[in-house]
């Protein structure tokens, strides 16, 4: 009921703005054969503001602005720019009108350098076609000054952190001349440290006079930075409301149409023994760098455990250490008091379920089918599963296996034989997860669980893992969200430069802390 | 002539049609192609210029009919790697064998022959005496009085070496292959890198049969690229496709040619000496694939 109020108030709200600098009208698109991306979408966009447009995955906000940025090309509906209707067929032709994008996988170039990535594709030449140097660096030099942005011109793109990347991403349009700018999560990347730098550095260029449009996930980062935020469900504009008169809750019911709880549900409890435990874990890459360095970590049953670092501190390889992905240079690694060191890794998977952070790759197939991505791992340790001593498969038992695990973890699926790709990204998560649940294992090894999952999936994903704390077991999780950490975790461990620098009970850590740890390790 | 210049002046000629396909594979590797069809183009451009110079009896048509010939077949890969989107490699073979069959066919229709087609109206491509440097001891007996097109595969390596390193044409190029997607967000189509790159490769893969029909020899015979497109991509991959790197390793190569020739005088079978080049292609697949190994970062073992 509120919702629909809510929108009604929104539609009239529009009408009173001035001439907006952007107008999309009921854009519709349709990603062959039948998914329906954009129904019938319409905002407007004002000169000089910063709107945030948030919305659960598959909303079609990253459509919407693709559909602006003439990557995607809409079926139906108008775009207005300035006053006069465009269809760009290109990036290219946005970029010459003004309008540039910044996606959320960052795209430059690691073996060039950061001005050679800024003016690449809009190089000043001399008559033989020749690069002038001196004038490239020269002129991004000059707009690294003009907005205050920290970085050195020179550097190789592969050396810088991934914030730096992030400004080149947003150099190589001011570069171009943009005046409108299109933001795809670019927090998502960045540590809690470097979000208010990068909001001030869009601040100032809003106050020099671009317009910002900018996708997030993360709801009081939209309503702190935005003036203006819209609302994206299933295709659809839902609301474009004032962020100074709007609360996260209210955000969060309208893009999933219902109420969302946002406070931790973890409720206390006694843990039991140490389940898992590693010692002295030490890992040398090829090059002799060390990668991991005298890792000592325990966890108990029934005790969630949370590793935070910035990525690339360690976290891959000890989770591949975990999994037996990588041999360790030396510590041990046991579970539920079994030595699995050196243990091959079938035998490790009769101890550990782990949930990988790359669901296309690691986690599952995308190719195969719903049923083949359900029985992985089951199907060498559930007898229940094969026939002749192991030699066939058993088809029946694996559909009954697969329907009883859509049924258990509410996976939506449009057949059973279905590929993996045609599910969304959380049911495929809701897959993986509930295959890995289903080992029984008393130890869990969850990677970024939630990474690229809308609210509703986040929720439930967290409650499955609430409830396996409930049941005893031992869980450890990965994640790049800090939020996700306090909201789960019973201990917080953080990760700098493959040592654990930091071990605290959620209670006694705050956000700032594990934040100065995260990049400065041991203070 | 004494044997040491023998040797270069035979190093030089074996490296030229190398060094020409190399170079127009380097292109396509900077621009992240995945490209094999250097053997067939180079085979179709020889034929194309023999054909050319016995019917016009000259050999700058020859030389024009080599690149129309050799470009005929980027065209082809263009519209099925690039505009279809078919596997390059797949692609590049079917290419290969096509041309093998496609200039058999052709030889036994146009000339009647069967094998090899020679004759005194095939126009050369003539050798270039460079007044100065001939003066010069030692070195003017190797740097004056080559093929035309051996000076052509110099400047060439020249020509590519700025292309690739200095100018916005190559930061494209390299751009394309690094990162595709990178290069497309910038406004530039990673497409048309790959096109530009595969018809820079028919040019140079067209220069290089004429080379080897009109140049090295003049006659065409079956199959007569003889896997020297295969050793290309071979120097290619060794040196990453840097143009420079691509000339020292080619250079290296047609010594080892000349070698084979000279060993083949002390009783060594022909046969095995033939084996040399492949050889050498499995050595420098070798360490590619060692290369991308590393680069995949699998970490175990």
């Amino acid at each position: 009921m509120s919702i629909q109020r809510t929108e009604a108030r929104v539609a009239d709200r529009s009408v009173q703005l001035a001439p907006p600098l952007i107008q999309m009208q009921g854009i519709v698109k349709v990603y062959p054969p039948n998914v329906l991306a954009l129904d019938d979408a319409t905002v407007s966009f004002a000169d000089g503001e910063i709107h945030a447009l948030v919305g659960e995955n598959g909303a079609g906000k990253s459509t919407l602005m693709k559909v602006l940025y003439g990557l995607v090309h809409h079926d139906r509906g108008e775009i207005r720019y300035r006053g006069r209707p465009v269809r760009f067929r290109s990036p290219g032709e946005a970029i010459a009108a003004g309008i540039g994008m910044v996606h959320q996988e960052i795209l430059l170039i690691n073996e060039y350098t950061v001005w050679e990535n800024i003016v690449l594709g809009a190089e000043p030449v001399d008559r033989l076609g020749r690069i002038d140097r001196k004038r490239a660096r020269g002129e991004v030099q000059a707009i690294i000054e003009r907005f205050h942005f920290a970085l050195d011109p020179d550097a190789i793109v592969a050396d810088i952190s991934v914030a730096a990347r992030q400004k080149v991403e947003i150099l190589k349009l001011l570069y171009r001349d943009v005046s409108v700018l299109i933001l795809d999560e670019p927090t998502a990347v960045l540590t809690p440290q470097e979000i208010p730098q990068l909001f001030a550095e869009l601040r100032e260029l809003r106050n020099e006079g671009h317009t910002i449009l900018f996708i997030s996930h993360r709801l009081e980062e939209v309503l702190e930075l935005a003036e203006r935020v819209t609302v994206l469900r299933k295709g659809r504009v839902v609301a474009t409301l004032p962020a100074a008169q709007t609360t996260r809750r209210d955000l969060a019911a309208l893009m999933v149409g219902r109420e969302v709880l946002f406070s931790s549900r973890r409720t206390p409890q006694a843990s039991g023994d140490v389940v898992f435990a590693v010692e002295g874990l030490r890992y040398e890459d090829e090059h002799g760098r060390v990668r991991l360095k005298d890792v000592h970590l325990q966890v108990r049953a029934g005790e969630l455990v949370g590793v935070a670092g910035v990525e690339g501190n360690g976290q891959l390889e000890l989770v591949n250490a975990i999994t037996g992905l990588l041999q360790p240079t030396a510590g041990t690694l046991r579970v539920a008091g079994v030595d699995l060191t050196r243990a091959p890794i079938l035998e490790r998977r009769r101890y550990i379920a782990y949930v990988p952070q790359d669901r296309g790759r690691m986690g599952g197939s995308l190719a195969a089918s719903v049923v083949e991505n359900a029985i992985m791992t089951h199907h060498r340790l559930n007898p229940r599963l094969t026939r002749w001593k192991g030699l066939l498969l058993d088809r029946k038992a694996a559909h009954h296996f697969t329907d009883e695990l859509a049924q258990r973890f509410k996976v939506s699926m449009p057949a059973r034989a279905a590929p993996l790709r045609a599910l969304s990204g959380g049911n495929q998560q809701k897959v993986i997860l509930g295959r890995e649940l289903l080992l029984e294992c008393p130890f869990i090894l969850l990677d970024q669980p939630t990474r690229g999952l809308d609210v509703g999936s986040i929720e439930y994903v967290h409650d499955q893992m609430l409830a396996m704390r409930r049941a005893g077991r031992s869980l450890l999780m990965i994640s790049a969200n800090l939020e996700e950490i306090f909201l789960l975790a019973d201990r917080i461990v953080v990760l700098h430069r493959g040592e654990i620098v930091a071990d605290l009970p959620v209670e006694q850590a705050t956000l700032e802390q594990i934040g100065r740890y995260m990049l400065e390790g041991k203070a | 002539m004494n044997i040491l210049t023998g040797l270069l002046n035979g190093a030089i000629s074996g490296a030229t049609p190398i060094l020409l396909a190399a170079l127009g594979g380097a292109f396509t590797f900077y621009a992240g192609v995945f490209n094999i069809a250097m053997e067939g183009m180079m085979l179709m451009a020889a034929f194309c210029a023999v054909w050319g110079s016995f019917a016009f009896g000259s050999w700058l048509a020859g030389v024009l009919l080599a690149i129309l010939g050799a470009l005929a077949l980027a065209l082809i890969f263009i519209i099925f790697a690039v505009w279809l989107d078919t596997d390059e490699f797949v692609t590049g073979i079917a290419l290969n064998l096509f041309t093998l069959g496609a200039t058999t066919y052709l030889l036994r229709q146009s000339f009647g022959v069967k094998g090899v087609f020679a004759g005194p109206g095939i126009d050369p491509i003539p050798r270039l005496h460079l007044p100065l440097l001939a003066d010069v001891p030692l070195l003017g007996a190797v740097l004056s009085g080559q093929n035309l097109m051996v000076y052509a595969a110099a400047l060439a390596t020249l020509i590519s070496a700025f292309l690739v390193f200095r100018t916005s044409f190559g930061l494209r190029l390299r751009a394309a292959g690094y990162n595709a997607a990178s290069l497309d967000s910038s406004g530039v189509s990673s497409a048309r890198m790959r096109v530009y790159a595969l018809l820079l490769c028919g040019v140079l893969c067209g220069l290089a049969g004429a080379f080897l029909s009109l140049g090295y020899v003049t006659l065409f015979s079956e199959n007569m690229s003889a896997g020297r497109g295969w050793i290309s991509l071979a120097a290619i991959i060794l040196v990453n496709g840097n143009p420079w790197g691509v000339a020292i390793i080619s250079l290296l190569f047609g010594f080892a040619d000349v070698l084979g020739l000279l060993l083949q005088s002390y009783q060594v079978p022909s046969q095995f000496t033939a084996m040399t080049p492949y050889l050498a292609t499995l050595a420098a697949l070798y360490f590619y694939a060692r290369r991308h190994r590393k680069e995949r970062g699998y970490v175990n073992r």
